[in-house]
């Protein structure tokens, strides 16, 4: 008791987010052990212990990161920021060209130790960081094309650019948020009009470049999914011939689940879903705990949201109001594109739940995330109280 | 201004923050959709389309100690074909070639034409399940799905493949008892039940799609999922002495007309059991491995109970060997006042007539006299009120104690105690005789065991180790139960007692006795459910005959038990049924076995003259490494990795093994090779060998040169 107690009253920053991140690891804890019980990982020699402990292994190196985020002043991410996103658009580059192609996606790095790093992750917190900053140095003129405008949008779209051909659904995530952030910061709309415009001219461009080059660019992919998509609204038939379908099986899972679920690890659709640990998870999640359990995780991720914008109203102009709103809200736009891919409402997109998903450096980049938004909570919160001080 | 500004930004991310939660219900509209309120449908799909299946991986194998392979699983599959999955454009592309293949390959008593007509009418039939071909190894079975339109796959061509397994008993009858069984609804049986956990593969639920077709579709091909095997067993059985053993024992049963049989032979040191044979008769009288007789039979054993009973009196009566004993020639009667205080008289007989009176102890056991031994009880312990002692010695010889064998069904042996309800008066007489007591063959041979290693008593074990692809993963190794049931004297003195029912001519065992070795052990003769009715008559069930034993005597290196039930023919005593079992069992050991043998010469040895020395010899050199060290030959090896060597005498009464290369492109040099040798390294190569003429001897010279090149010459040898 006395060193948990002596560490919650150590922490600073806001306790309820802290909170929320205890409770989404200890989530992901439960479905990395059910997805060691799955009949994927038994095929392949994987130990439900092994896969659980290698799980913990990197949710602690995960926490070691994000309170090391968390100590950093976040000022300090300002002057930090410029560098990560030369770090990240350097990557990405190399990653196009010499990535590591995993489930025939060209998305990773190979580094050192067998690690292997999904460069769109890092570029992500970069951007945030990145467009947050110059915002806030803009503030004055943040309406004007030419001064506030363009410098924004040139990164933003190189990094959308460079993450798109192997990774449509991230680069359109980071796209959508940074609009949202930018329109938070009160960006000129009719430019966001036009932007939008740009993009999806850009994004029929990086289409038929990929007709031209269907190795490099998986146009292929988004057809069929898009395809299946629309096609898999009605229930198979029973006696029909088509072979089921992934988001067949996520949505038997989800049935099958039912309003209070199978239970830890009893899941019977992880063995027919081979994305059930990242893509599908919410799917499974449903199946073992029912319609309830589904809704408490997505509360967790909205909850986090309200949080954010509660430091948001206490300091709104702030670089560190608006980093930890943008990486929020990528956060959470994520969250919710994966759960919505596995109640169909969207095609599959390959983008994961974030901390709950099992992956070693997205649950990384994520924990640095939070304690970013962490050490800006930190600081408003002893600016707040310094204020209440004064009055 | 300031406090617009953020009210701006606020009032936007509260719109933002809006959008997100429009999404958020979105998601938990479908997920209730899905979960709760349109549930039904997808459920109903799962229950119909989603199952499992159970695969188990192959079940390990169980080896002999000498390498042979004593059960294992074999797969097989059985092939059948679903006329209706193949694609009309499929079907009439290859129905010609593939009604050839099948005609010619798989059933030849079809025409090719015949069986292409054959699978038209059954395609037109609808008929999914066609036997091809039954219990198919892997190679034809791969063959198979070689042929035309079934190399398109299981979905296009409608073959379908079933694995089964089947379990194989290389030895067939060997030790089957022993190895034991795994069935559904039948108890286990033998090492199979006792180490079915190890042995078992790994099962592991499949799970399958129900295709709308009726089949079952795996979600990964079933090939790539392979539950782990399980364990191998190495058993401590010589597969050599098992053999031995099971036809001597087999034998025995046919001459003699007997109900059953069993034979143990144990490994003195260390307990390990390297042969259990045991034959019974079926119903129609066919002698077959039925029941485990050697571990699962306890019965009266008999005389050979008498060594308990003789070192129990010297451990702890204070019997002297050198005492004497009236055995009455052979016949007596035991007075007791009952309860009732009316007298009571027990009749005592040996099993034949003896005419002798008063004899030594040491003469009584080695004749076997019921009398000698039960008087003796009578005197030593139940007159000196000293039964206690009687039954305590017993225990401490673990006579008592079940030996622990792995495998299922030994019961505890019954060694009765004072208390018990039927304990009476004449109890102690009964025991001392070899009756009223029960136990296995086992548990006496573990018994006997301890008294040939001098009093060290060892577990007996079946299973030496269990291995997982070649690599050790439990070893066993052997297990001291008591390390001495009782003291060196009272140990030495039925040592020499054991050789004595062998060696004197008045001993059961006298007429088994043999030059090139030496033995000891006990006979038994026990009647099999005698009862004692009125009017003193006496009926018998019949008889068990038994031997029990150690070899050699000197420094035993085996011992073993023979029992044979209820024989018919050709007499009964445990010296004329079991022994000549127990004999065959030693002679063939003994020959086998060249580190039982002792020099027959027991003079110092002769300087050897070179001219006896081996020369020339040329042949295998393990072959030559295993003997050289047997005749005690000074030698030096000088052939590195190669196999194939040449002995050649060197000064200073020295051998040398060289190495001999044998060229695989050219004639090679044979001479000094026996014939064996020669002509399969000649006719390895496409030579023809004529000899010059045949006699026994080895290669002395060769008609073409070493070293010429192959043209399929013939080459004459000359042996001498």
């Amino acid at each position: 008791m006395s060193i948990s107690h002596k560490i919650y009253t150590g922490l600073r920053g806001d306790k309820t987010i802290w909170s929320i991140v205890v409770l989404l690891a200890l989530v992901s804890t439960f479905v990395v052990y059910s997805a060691g019980g799955s009949f994927f990982a038994i095929t392949q020699g994987i130990s439900p212990e092994g896969l659980l402990m290698k799980h913990v292994g990197t949710l602690a190196i995960g926490f070691v990161v994000m309170y090391i985020a968390y100590l950093l002043p976040y000022q300090r991410y300002k002057t930090l920021a410029p560098w990560l996103l030369l770090l990240s658009v350097v990557l990405l580059v190399y990653t196009l060209a010499n990535g590591v192609e995993i489930n025939g996606a060209r998305r990773w790095i190979r580094l050192p130790l067998g690690v292997t790093l999904q460069t769109s992750d890092l570029a992500k917190v970069a951007l945030v960081l990145f467009v947050a900053d110059r915002m806030t140095r803009f503030k004055d003129y943040i309406q004007d094309f030419q001064k506030a405008f363009l410098p924004l949008i040139v990164p933003i779209l190189l990094v959308c650019v460079l993450v798109m051909p192997s990774d449509l659904s991230t680069a359109v995530l980071l796209f959508v948020s940074m609009l949202f952030l930018l329109w938070i910061g009160r960006v000129n709309w009719k430019y966001l009009v036009s932007l939008v415009m740009l993009g999806l001219v850009m994004f029929s461009f990086v289409i038929s470049l990929g007709l031209l080059f269907p190795s490099v660019i998986r146009v292929d992919t988004w057809a069929e999914r898009i395809k299946d998509f629309v096609e898999s609204e009605s229930i198979p038939l029973m006696d029909s011939d088509a072979p089921l379908e992934q988001i067949d099986y996520a949505r038997m899972a989800i049935a099958h689940g039912g309003f209070w679920g199978q239970g830890p690890g009893k899941s019977t659709m992880r063995n027919f879903l081979p994305a059930s640990y990242s893509d599908f998870v919410y799917a499974i999640l449903l199946e073992e705990y029912g319609f309830v359990g589904g809704l408490f995780v997505l509360g967790l991720y909205v909850l986090l949201l309200f949080r954010v914008i509660k430091l948001v109203t206490l300091s709104s102009k702030s670089f560190g109001a608006m980093a930890a709103m943008g990486l929020t809200i990528v956060l959470v736009l994520q969250a919710f594109s994966n759960m919505a891919v596995s109640v169909h409402l969207i095609p599959v997109t390959g983008l994961t739940l974030p901390v709950i998903s099992k992956g070693g450096t997205s649950i990384l980049f994520t924990c640095f995330s939070l304690g970013i938004i962490l050490s800006v909570s930190r600081y408003v919160e002893r600016q707040h109280a310094a204020k209440r001080a004064e009055s | 201004m300031a406090t617009q500004v953020k009210n701006e930004v606020l009032y936007r991310v509260y719109i933002v923050a809006g959008a997100l939660l429009v999404v958020a219900a979105m998601i938990v509209a479908k997920a209730f959709m899905l979960s709760v309120w349109q549930a039904e449908g997808w459920r109903e799909l799962l229950a119909n389309r989603i199952t499992s299946k159970v695969v188990t991986g192959n079940r390990g194998s169980i080896w002999s100690s000498d390498g042979n392979l004593l059960a294992t699983s074999m797969p097989y599959y059985d092939l059948y074909f679903d006329a209706t999955v193949a694609s009309d454009l499929d079907f009439e592309k290859y129905i010609d070639s593939l009604a050839y293949c099948l005609a010619t390959f798989v059933d030849t008593s079809y025409t090719p034409g015949g069986y292409k007509e054959f699978l038209i009418e059954q395609r037109k039939s609808g008929k999914r399940y066609i036997p091809i071909a039954r219990r198919y190894n892997y190679r034809q079975m791969m063959a198979v799905r070689r042929f035309p339109l079934f190399r398109l796959g299981r979905f296009k061509s409608g073959l379908i493949i079933e694995i089964r397994e089947d379990r194989e008993r290389p030895f067939g009858l060997l030790a089957q008892r022993t190895i034991g069984y795994v069935r559904k609804d039948a108890k286990p049986v033998g090492l199979e039940g006792a180490f079915n956990s190890y042995l078992k593969g790994d099962s592991l639920k499949q799970p399958m799609i129900n295709m709308p077709n009726g089949y079952q579709q795996p979600v990964r091909e079933l090939s790539e999922i392979q539950p782990a095997s399980g364990a191998d067993l190495v058993t401590t059985l010589d597969l050599d002495i098992q053999d031995i053993a099971e036809q001597a024992l087999y034998r025995a049963l046919v001459e003699h007309e007997a109900e059953y049989g069993t034979a143990i032979v144990m490994e003195v040191k260390t307990g390990a059991i390297r042969a259990m044979a045991n034959l019974g008769r079926t119903k129609s009288g066919k002698i077959w491995e039925i029941y485990n007789y050697a571990v699962g039979a306890a019965t009266e054993p008999g005389s050979t109970f008498k060594l308990a009973t003789m070192m129990a009196l010297l451990e702890k009566g204070g019997l002297s060997l050198e005492d004497s004993v009236d055995i009455e020639q052979g016949k007596t009667e035991f007075v007791f006042k009952s309860q009732t205080g009316r007298e009571e008289r027990v009749p005592m007989k040996d099993a034949s007539y003896h005419p002798y009176d008063s004899i030594p102890v040491e003469m009584a056991f080695v004749m076997s006299s019921n009398v000698g031994m039960a008087k003796l009880v009578d005197e030593y312990f139940v007159q000196k009120n000293r039964l206690k002692d009687y039954l305590a010695a017993l225990k401490a010889f673990h006579l008592d104690q079940p030996t622990g064998i792995e495998i299922p069904g030994e019961p505890r042996p019954l060694i009765k105690d004072l208390q018990d309800a039927d304990w009476s008066g004449t109890t102690p007489l009964w025991m001392a005789t070899g009756y009223e007591v029960r136990i296995t063959p086992l548990q006496l041979l573990t018994f006997y065991n301890a008294v040939a290693n001098d009093g060290e008593m060892m577990k007996p074990y079946l299973v030496e180790r269990i291995q997982r692809y070649g690599t050790p993963e439990k070893v066993f190794h052997p297990k001291i139960l008591d390390r001495r049931i009782a003291s060196q004297k009272t140990i030495a003195q039925v040592q020499y007692l054991l050789e004595q029912v062998v060696e004197n001519k008045l001993g059961t065992a006298y007429k088994g006795r043999v030059n090139a070795y030496h033995f000891a052990g006990k006979t038994g003769t026990a009647q099999l459910e005698y009862r004692t009715g009125r009017g003193r008559k006496k009926s018998v069930g019949g008889h068990q005959a038994s031997f029990v034993g150690y070899f050699p005597a000197e420094n035993p290196k085996y011992s073993c038990i023979v029992v044979i039930g209820k024989p018919k023919k050709g007499g009964y005593y445990g010296g004329t049924v079991a022994l000549p079992v127990f004999r065959a069992i030693a002679d063939g050991i003994f020959k086998l076995r060249p580190e039982v043998h002792f020099p027959l010469v027991q003079r110092q040895r002769r300087p050897i003259a070179s001219r006896w020395l081996p020369r020339k010899q040329a042949g295998a050199k393990s072959d030559m490494l295993h003997f050289l060290p047997q005749w005690g030959l000074p030698y030096r090896n000088e052939t590195g990795d190669k196999p194939i060597a040449i002995l050649v005498a060197a000064p200073a009464d020295t051998l040398i093994l060289k190495a001999r290369h044998l060229p695989q492109r050219a004639v090679p040099n044979v001479v000094g090779m026996g014939l064996r040798d020669a002509l399969y390294e000649l006719e390895k190569r496409g030579l023809k060998v004529k000899l010059q003429a045949y006699r026994p001897g080895r290669v002395v010279r060769q008609s073409i040169r070493p070293g010429t090149p192959l043209q399929g010459q013939t080459i004459v040898l000359t042996l001498r």
